[in-house]
């Protein structure tokens, strides 16, 4: 898994690459809740280049985002696959995260 | 057909009893496999040998192309974690709570933090329909409800095979019916290779992709659902239109066994 982080005037964008699994998602969590600590206003998680992700991935997304709400922080997707898509649906994540198509639709929604 | 499972001339003992005799067969990558006989064929022995549980006297099984009967325990330890089991009575720890349950192969084989955890296990029991009981120990559940319990934990890893053995067992009907409607779901999602033990008739036709039928120790059938309907092997006709076996032994043999003679 790799992690690219973007810094913009007010939104930052975390581009995820591979695979995000039990080994990996501690990883993707430090990199979230670091930006949750310096309170980050807006996430954008760009997962166009994921391969794969488990429970752990899922988890690790449902935590940050909880903490985000808690300061009004935004936390959004793009990009989402549709292999990844389908298990959000099954597990009614579609519900719970702001999912866009792309990075501009996320910053400008 | 790709396979994830090859079991290739697999011979296994219960003392001098020979229970396997030289099996061989493969259960193709992400569909669901079911393996069907009657009481006593070798099906749960068959399963114990597919999760590690025993080593055969003589022959291999390959997963994903890594033989597990030949395996050191490190190697089979990890091989274990990608795979989930549902196991007949569904092996809840009953000192502990459905969350703690679900939890266990996490905390034991991970190193995600607490909250994370927690985070799964919620996702787990709701996949599952048991959101809300992540408190309640085994003893306070129906017999339908700890086998979904069992399911979770046997997901908790997320696997990419996961067995059950017999998971209609002692279920009434409705109960069982919507058992096979998860397990269905589930394959359906997570795309997962699916073992199925059992020998019930309408799981069968609800869950199967693939049927691999055993009779004494050895292999009867191999193929499709839909061709285990049309097979005209007498073992699958009978076992399919519920026939009672014949009486395996006459009644001088009878006299003999119950004599010692």
């Amino acid at each position: 898994m790799k992690i690219e982080t973007a810094a913009h005037s007010d939104y930052t964008v975390i581009s995820i690459a591979g695979e995000i699994d039990m080994y990996s998602s501690p990883e993707l969590r430090d990199t979230l809740l670091a930006l949750v600590k310096k309170k980050a206003a807006t996430v954008i998680v760009n997962l166009k280049d994921v391969k794969y992700i488990d429970s752990s991935g899922i988890a690790t997304f449902v935590e940050a985002l909880k903490k985000m709400l808690a300061y009004k922080g935004k936390f959004k997707m793009a990009q989402v696959p549709d292999r990844v898509m389908e298990i959000f649906n099954f597990s009614k994540l579609d519900k719970v995260f702001n999912i866009y198509g792309s990075i501009e639709d996320a910053a400008n929604s | 057909m790709e396979s994830a499972i090859e079991v290739l001339d697999l011979v296994t003992y219960y003392g001098e009893r020979k229970i396997l005799k030289g099996i061989s067969f493969s259960i193709p990558t992400g569909m669901t496999t079911v393996i069907v006989g009657g009481s006593g064929c070798g099906k749960t022995t068959t399963l114990k040998h597919l999760i590690g549980l025993l080593r055969p006297a003589s022959g291999s099984i390959h997963i994903h192309g890594k033989d597990i009967a030949t395996m050191d325990d490190t190697s089979l330890d990890e091989y274990r974690k990608k795979m989930g089991v549902l196991f007949q009575g569904a092996a809840l720890l009953n000192s502990m709570t459905l969350a703690e349950n679900v939890a266990l192969p996490l905390r034991e084989h991970t190193r995600l933090k607490g909250s994370v955890i927690d985070i799964i296990v919620r996702m787990k029991l709701d996949l599952v329909g048991l959101s809300g009981f992540g408190d309640f120990y085994p003893a306070q559940l129906s017999g339908g409800m700890k086998k979904r319990a069992g399911i979770a934990r046997a997901m908790a890893m997320d696997p990419v095979i996961l067995y059950f053995d017999e998971p209609s067992a002692g279920l009434d009907p409705v109960t069982a019916a919507g058992l096979d409607e998860l397990i269905l779901r589930l394959h359906q999602v997570f795309k997962m290779t699916v073992v199925v033990v059992t020998h019930e008739l309408p799981s069968i036709f609800k869950i199967a992709d693939y049927v691999i039928m055993l009779d004494k120790g050895e292999v009867a059938f191999v193929g499709t659902l839909d061709e285990f309907k049309k097979s005209d092997k007498t073992i699958v006709r009978t076992f399919l239109e519920r026939r009672p076996e014949e009486e395996s032994y006459s009644p001088d043999n009878y006299f003999k066994i119950i004599t010692g003679a």
